[in-house]
């Protein structure tokens, strides 16, 4: 028994539910529902519809590279029965789809926030800088409202030196 | 557009019902409908009398035509024999054009269901021409089979295919 991959949306297909489709030159398409069959014999190509995974990974809107991704590839050998493996396999998958879901929830949340934040950081690097190529250094030193305030800071050391001295 | 179209199919319609009658406006309509679906949705059957197959062995034929389906009231599935007539065949093969010959399906485009309970299909229907036995006349088989055979004790031609499905 193997969970395999549809064709179209790349979502997993269990035994039980789905179509495959043998194409004459052995080419297997297996899809894990009528949408997406339909969607096949349409001629459609899944990278430009946008409700498959297989778009959103081209265009940047879900995770592509991350190392949990390794864990998950297709082996083609049986592994010999092994009461130990089979029950640190079945804990590591949990752990393992955990920290999956949460790094590509991370991922979009990273991507939805926006440059806000970056835009806003390099517009006061960019005033404190380049100002001079707006506005003239002396008048900047009479007009205090053309740079970014200075903050006071109360500083304690000059008092000790003049004990020191005396 | 709309509005217009409707216009323009009461004023036939009117026509229509000025010369013949109901009936015939009615019908026009639902053959139109029915073009349209069929056009949409391939519904794919049963191999029976008069089915043209494909031959994907080196046996000499080319084209088959089906005559009876051994087994099967609907008609013959994946996995399933039948008799047939050369309709189409290489000049110097095994078997010539007009000879009835027994062969067994090996791609069906209607979806048979696998015991898993998932549903297999394939692109054409192709049949691969067997003896009364149910040994393959030829010693190549050409595309993709399904390992449905095996169950029906072709053992031969999966031994002979390319690749099993």
């Amino acid at each position: 028994m193997r969970i395999e991959k549809c064709w179209f949306c790349s979502s997993a297909v269990y035994p039980g539910h789905g179509i495959q489709f043998v194409r004459n030159d052995a080419k297997i398409f297996r899809f894990c529902r009528s949408k997406c069959h339909k969607n096949f014999k349409m001629k459609r190509n899944p990278r430009k519809v946008k409700w498959t995974k297989a778009y959103r990974r081209l265009h940047g809107k879900d995770m592509t590279q991350d190392s949990t991704f390794e864990f998950e590839r297709k082996r083609n050998r049986p592994e010999r029965y092994d009461r130990n493996v089979t029950e640190n396999t079945l804990k590591a998958i949990k752990t393992i789809d955990k920290v999956r879901s949460r790094r590509e929830a991370k991922h979009i949340e990273r991507r939805k926030k926006g440059k806000k934040g970056q835009l806003m950081r390099e517009a006061v690097k960019e005033l404190e800088q380049s100002i001079n190529l707006v506005k003239a250094p002396a008048v900047l030193s009479e007009d205090p409202s053309l740079t970014l305030p200075k903050i006071m800071v109360k500083a304690s050391q000059p008092q000790e030196s003049q004990r020191m001295e005396e | 557009m709309a509005a217009g179209l409707a216009s323009k199919w009461s004023r036939v319609g009117r026509s229509l019902l000025g010369g013949l009658g109901n009936n015939l406006s009615n019908l026009l309509n639902t053959s139109l409908e029915m073009a349209c679906n069929n056009s949409l949705s391939q519904q794919r059957t049963f191999i029976q009398m008069r089915t043209v197959l494909k031959v994907v062995d080196n046996s000499g034929a080319k084209k088959v035509m089906c005559i009876q389906a051994l087994k099967g009231k609907k008609g013959a599935r994946l996995g399933d024999t039948i008799v047939a007539s050369v309709k189409e065949a290489h000049p110097n093969g095994k078997v010539k054009k007009g000879k009835v010959v027994y062969g067994v399906v090996v791609r069906a485009a209607m979806q048979r269901g696998r015991c898993d309970g998932s549903e297999v299909k394939f692109d054409d229907n192709a049949v691969v021409l067997v003896d009364k036995q149910g040994q393959p006349i030829g010693t190549r088989v050409f595309g993709p089979v399904p390992h449905e055979l095996r169950k029906k004790k072709h053992v031969k031609i999966l031994t002979l295919a390319g690749h099993i499905a």
